[in-house]
């Protein structure tokens, strides 16, 4: 199955399509959650923004100007900036309650490793399906590749020449962007 | 130099740190030699630290999120002035399109070639889940996730079942505590994509049939 790009998905999403909206949440929740938990440090929390975020993509994506920002970067600062409220809504309810201040680095993301990684979520989502599947097996369930050939019924000098080829192609996509 | 494209080839499962110990040696014994493969495994190296530090930062929200994110979002004003029977429609439509895709190959997931959404009987209307199914190999594995199921109680259990008409064949059976939820994994045959519905009852003796205490059920969609 061809994948469909996010920037097509977002016009989905603008017409209403819900099926298009939850296609993106497969591709970047767990990235919008891990943020969620690494910033805002609890689940619920995390939660929380992951359900902003993605009613912000649904509210929003009318005005989401694909000649401006690819989705990857646009999803990024929402996300981005509805940490940052979260952080703040919790640094004074946290500051009212004890008056003491909040142990808090205050900004979301000061070494712009977040945003590199929205943007490898994106190169990654570009990948062929054969592709994409070898590196999510490996960096993402943490599979061997002998374990990788037994679960895909794949050989097991395929998988490696296939992992090579696909962090290869995923290396010349980053390069495009950047 | 015959050894250099089987070397290359081998540089991805290199730089993850992925090779025998004996193919590590190879690899580095070629790239002693050889400037290009230094070379692509150097760029090699610059994706996979990207990738790696992706993963690492990637965690696997609860699996009823979704459903959650879907139904809160708010419906556009056009779809109001709809006719409320086309609504329905559609809706029941759109909810079975939405959950069709929830675990559609993705980042996180992966390689199912089927999945149900679950919805609950009057026993537990609050239970959701849903069922995928991949190839293993020969063979096909369910992953079952299911939530706001009522605790077991002594001796009693839950069955998975792959149902067809008034066939059923069960493809597992759980307990869940108190937190009402489960994730688990049961081996099924290579045709268990093949069956239109999946179903989950509470059992409470060793009868192998099916009782009629219903609490899940979905339809399987190809994905």
């Amino acid at each position: 199955m061809d994948r469909v790009e996010d920037e097509v998905l977002v016009r989905r999403v603008a017409s209403g399509d819900e099926r298009a909206l939850a296609e993106l949440y497969d591709r970047y929740a767990g990235l919008v959650y891990g943020t969620g938990m690494r910033y805002l440090g609890d689940r619920e929390t995390a939660e929380e923004l992951v359900q902003d975020v993605f009613t912000s993509v649904w509210k929003n994506a009318a005005g989401f100007d694909p000649a401006r920002a690819s989705f990857a970067t646009w999803v990024y600062r929402i996300t981005r900036n509805r940490a940052t409220d979260l952080i703040r809504r919790r640094k004074a309810r946290v500051q009212t309650v004890d008056d003491q201040p909040f142990r808090e680095s205050g900004e979301t993301d000061p070494s712009g490793e977040l945003s590199r990684n929205f943007d490898v979520a994106a190169a990654l989502s570009r990948l062929s399906p054969a592709h994409r599947e070898v590196l999510v097996l490996a960096y993402f369930h943490g599979f061997s590749q002998r374990e990788i050939s037994d679960r895909t019924a794949t050989p097991l000098g395929t998988v490696k020449s296939r992992t090579t080829a696909a962090l290869r192609a995923l290396r010349e996509i980053m390069s495009l962007d950047e | 130099m015959s050894e250099h494209p089987d070397i290359r080839d081998l540089l991805g499962p290199y730089v993850m740190g992925a090779l025998e110990p004996h193919e590590e040696r190879e690899v580095e014994d070629h790239l002693e030699r050889c400037a290009s493969c230094r070379e692509e495994a150097r760029e090699l190296r610059l994706a996979h630290e990207r990738l790696a530090d992706l993963a690492y930062n990637v965690e696997s929200p609860p699996p009823d999120l979704k459903v959650r994110v879907v139904a809160r979002i708010p419906r556009r004003e056009a779809r109001r002035r709809v006719p409320s029977w086309v609504t329905a429609v559609a809706a029941a439509f759109c909810v079975l399109a939405v959950l069709a895709v929830l675990l559609t190959p993705d980042l996180f997931g992966g390689g199912a070639l089927a999945s149900a959404d679950l919805s609950p009987t009057d026993r537990a209307p609050e239970a959701g889940g849903e069922v995928s199914i991949r190839g293993v190999g020969e063979n096909m594995e369910m992953r079952l996730e299911a939530w706001g199921l009522p605790p077991c109680k002594r001796e009693q259990y839950y069955e998975l079942w792959l149902v067809e008409g008034d066939d059923r064949v069960s493809a597992g059976s759980f307990t869940v505590g108190r937190s009402g939820r489960v994730d688990v994994r049961f081996n099924a045959p290579s045709f268990a994509d093949s069956y239109p519905k999946v179903g989950i009852t509470a059992e409470h003796d060793k009868d192998p049939r099916a009782s009629d205490t219903k609490m899940l059920s979905g339809e399987l969609h190809e994905l």
